[in-house]
C-alpha cells in the first residue's frame, strides 16, 4: 500500500515538476541592455523588466512535431531544436502551449542577467573553439553545451541555433542567439547581438523558445 | 702586356656575348610566365584564377576545364522524370526568360553581385517531368565537378538556371553556357559549367561537402560578408540570401 502510494504520488506529481522546470522564471527589476561598440546592437541603456518566464531549452523537433503533427525530421533528431520554421509557425506553437514569444529585451536579460554579461557564462570567448574546419551548422541535443547556460540557468542562448523573438526592427523580426558551430564567425554570438530576419524565413539556423 | 690585353678582350666580347644570350633567354621566358599567369587566352582550358578581369568577382573550378563549344554542347536531362531528353543552347535559351540581381557570397568570405539571366528550374520540370520519387537533381559539370540540391530548395522563387550574366552570354570562367544561381546558399552550391542534371531519389554529398569541410546543406549563415565590389569592407549579414547591398 505504502509502495502504491508512492507510486502514485510520484506518477501524479513528476509530470507536474518536470513541466514547471522547463520554464524559468526571471525576476522583476532592472538590467543593461545593449552594447555601444557593437553597431548591429541597440544602444546600452538600463531598463526595468517585470517578472517573466522563459523556456529552459529551445524548442525541440519531437515537441513541436506533438503541435503540428505534419512536422517531419531526421530519425535521431527528436532532440535537436527545431528550425526551417518561420515566425507565424514559431508564434502559433507558443500560442498553442498558453505562451508567446519572449521580447527581445527579455530574452536579452535572460541571456545576460543583471551584471551585463556579454556572454551568458561571462565576459570571456572559450578557450575551445567548436568545429573550426566546418562551413555549415552541426545540430545537436539541445543543453548538451552546459557550458553555455545564463545567470538564470536559462540554456543554448549563445550556441545551438539562432531563435525568433515578438520583436521588429525596421519591418523585420529580430532574432537573437548565435552559432558557437560557425567556422569563421565565433564574434557572433554576444548576448547583445541581433539579427533582423523576414518573419517568412526558414532557415536551418533559426528556431526558437517561448515565454510567458 | 698585349697578351693579356688581347685575353681579357677576347674573354670580354665572350662573356659580353653569352651575358646578352642568358639576359634575352631570361626575358623571352619571363614573359610566357607571366602569359600563364596572368590569362587562360589562347590556350583551350579554363581554371581558377583570381587574376585581371576576375579581381571583382573570382572565380573557382574544381579542376580545369576544356573550353565548351556551345555548338556542340548538349544539357542531358536524366534519372528519375517521365521524358529525359537533351536540349541545345538555343533551345535552353527559349525557355521563358527571367532576369535577377543577386549576390553570390562564397564560403571563403567574399561575394559580388550581378545580374542573372536564365529561367526557373520549374518550366525545365513542366518539360521533363520528374516522377514523384524525384527528390532532387545532381548536377554534373564539366570540370567533374558534382552538387547535389533538393527540388525544394531549387523551386525557391530566387533560384535559376542563367546563361547570362550582366547581359551577356556566360564567360567560360563564370560557367559557359550554363549555371545555377541559389542566392540562399554559399557559392560552391551554384555549380557551374552544366553538362548533366540526374533526378536522383535520395540526398547525394556534392564534390566539396564530400571531401572537404563544406555543409551538404550550404545555406549562408549569420557571420561576415567581404564584398569584392565594395573594398573588401566587412558586413554583418543575417544569413540566407544577401538582399541589402
Amino acid at each position: 500500500m505504502k509502495i502504491h502510494g508512492i507510486i502514485f504520488i510520484f506518477l501524479t506529481v513528476f509530470p507536474l515538476i518536470s513541466f514547471a522546470s522547463e520554464m524559468v522564471e526571471i525576476p522583476a527589476g532592472e538590467f543593461v541592455m545593449g552594447d555601444d561598440h557593437d553597431r548591429y546592437a541597440t544602444p546600452r541603456h538600463t531598463m526595468h523588466l517585470d517578472r517573466f518566464s522563459i523556456d529552459l531549452y529551445e524548442v525541440t523537433n519531437e515537441e513541436f512535431a506533438k503541435q503540428f503533427p505534419g512536422h517531419a525530421f531526421w530519425k535521431g533528431a527528436g532532440s535537436h531544436p527545431v528550425t526551417d520554421i518561420n515566425w507565424h509557425e514559431a508564434q502559433t506553437y507558443c500560442a498553442k502551449r498558453g505562451k508567446r514569444l519572449p521580447k527581445e529585451e527579455e530574452w536579452e536579460k535572460a541571456a545576460r542577467g543583471d551584471k551585463a554579461r556579454i556572454y551568458p557564462w561571462g565576459d570571456k570567448l572559450p578557450r575551445k573553439k567548436a568545429h573550426t574546419f566546418y562551413s555549415g551548422l552541426i545540430k545537436r541535443r539541445v543543453g548538451l553545451n552546459k557550458k553555455d547556460t545564463s545567470p538564470y540557468g536559462v540554456r543554448d542562448m549563445a550556441g545551438s541555433v539562432w531563435e525568433w523573438t515578438g520583436s521588429e526592427v525596421e519591418g523585420k523580426k529580430v532574432t537573437r542567439g548565435g552559432l558557437w558551430n560557425f567556422h569563421l564567425e565565433y564574434e557572433f554570438s554576444k548576448t547583445f547581438d541581433r539579427n533582423p530576419v523576414a518573419s517568412s524565413d526558414r532557415l536551418p539556423f533559426l528556431g526558437f523558445r517561448c515565454a510567458r | 702586356m698585349r697578351t693579356l690585353e688581347k685575353l681579357s678582350r677576347r674573354l670580354f666580347l665572350e662573356r659580353g656575348f653569352w651575358a646578352t644570350a642568358t639576359l634575352l633567354w631570361s626575358l623571352l621566358r619571363g614573359s610566357t610566365v607571366a602569359q600563364e599567369l596572368h590569362s587562360y587566352e589562347g590556350t583551350d582550358f579554363i581554371g581558377k584564377t583570381r587574376e585581371g578581369k576576375y579581381k571583382f568577382f573570382y572565380i573557382n573550378f574544381w579542376k580545369p576545364l576544356r573550353r565548351i563549344n556551345g555548338e556542340a554542347w548538349r544539357l542531358k536531362i536524366t534519372g528519375l522524370c517521365e521524358s529525359p531528353q537533351s536540349f541545345t543552347l538555343e533551345q535552353i535559351k527559349s525557355i521563358n526568360p527571367k532576369t535577377q540581381s543577386s549576390r553570390m557570397k562564397c564560403v571563403e568570405c567574399w561575394s559580388a553581385r550581378a545580374s542573372w539571366s536564365g529561367f526557373a528550374v520549374r518550366e525545365l520540370e513542366e518539360i521533363v517531368k520528374p516522377l514523384p520519387g524525384a527528390r532532387g537533381i545532381l548536377f554534373h559539370c564539366g570540370d567533374d565537378y558534382k552538387e547535389y540540391l533538393s527540388r525544394k530548395d531549387l523551386n525557391q522563387d530566387q533560384v535559376i538556371l542563367a546563361h547570362s550574366m550582366n547581359g551577356h552570354p556566360l564567360s567560360d570562367g563564370h560557367g559557359f553556357p550554363l549555371r545555377l544561381i541559389a542566392p540562399s546558399k554559399y557559392g560552391y552550391k551554384n555549380p557551374k559549367a552544366i553538362l548533366e542534371m540526374e533526378y536522383v531519389s535520395e540526398h547525394q554529398a556534392g564534390t566539396w561537402s564530400k571531401i572537404g569541410p563544406y555543409s551538404p546543406d550550404g545555406t549562408i549563415l549569420p557571420g561576415t560578408d567581404h564584398p569584392l565590389e565594395l573594398g573588401k569592407e566587412p558586413r554583418r549579414i543575417s544569413g540566407g540570401e544577401i538582399t541589402n547591398y
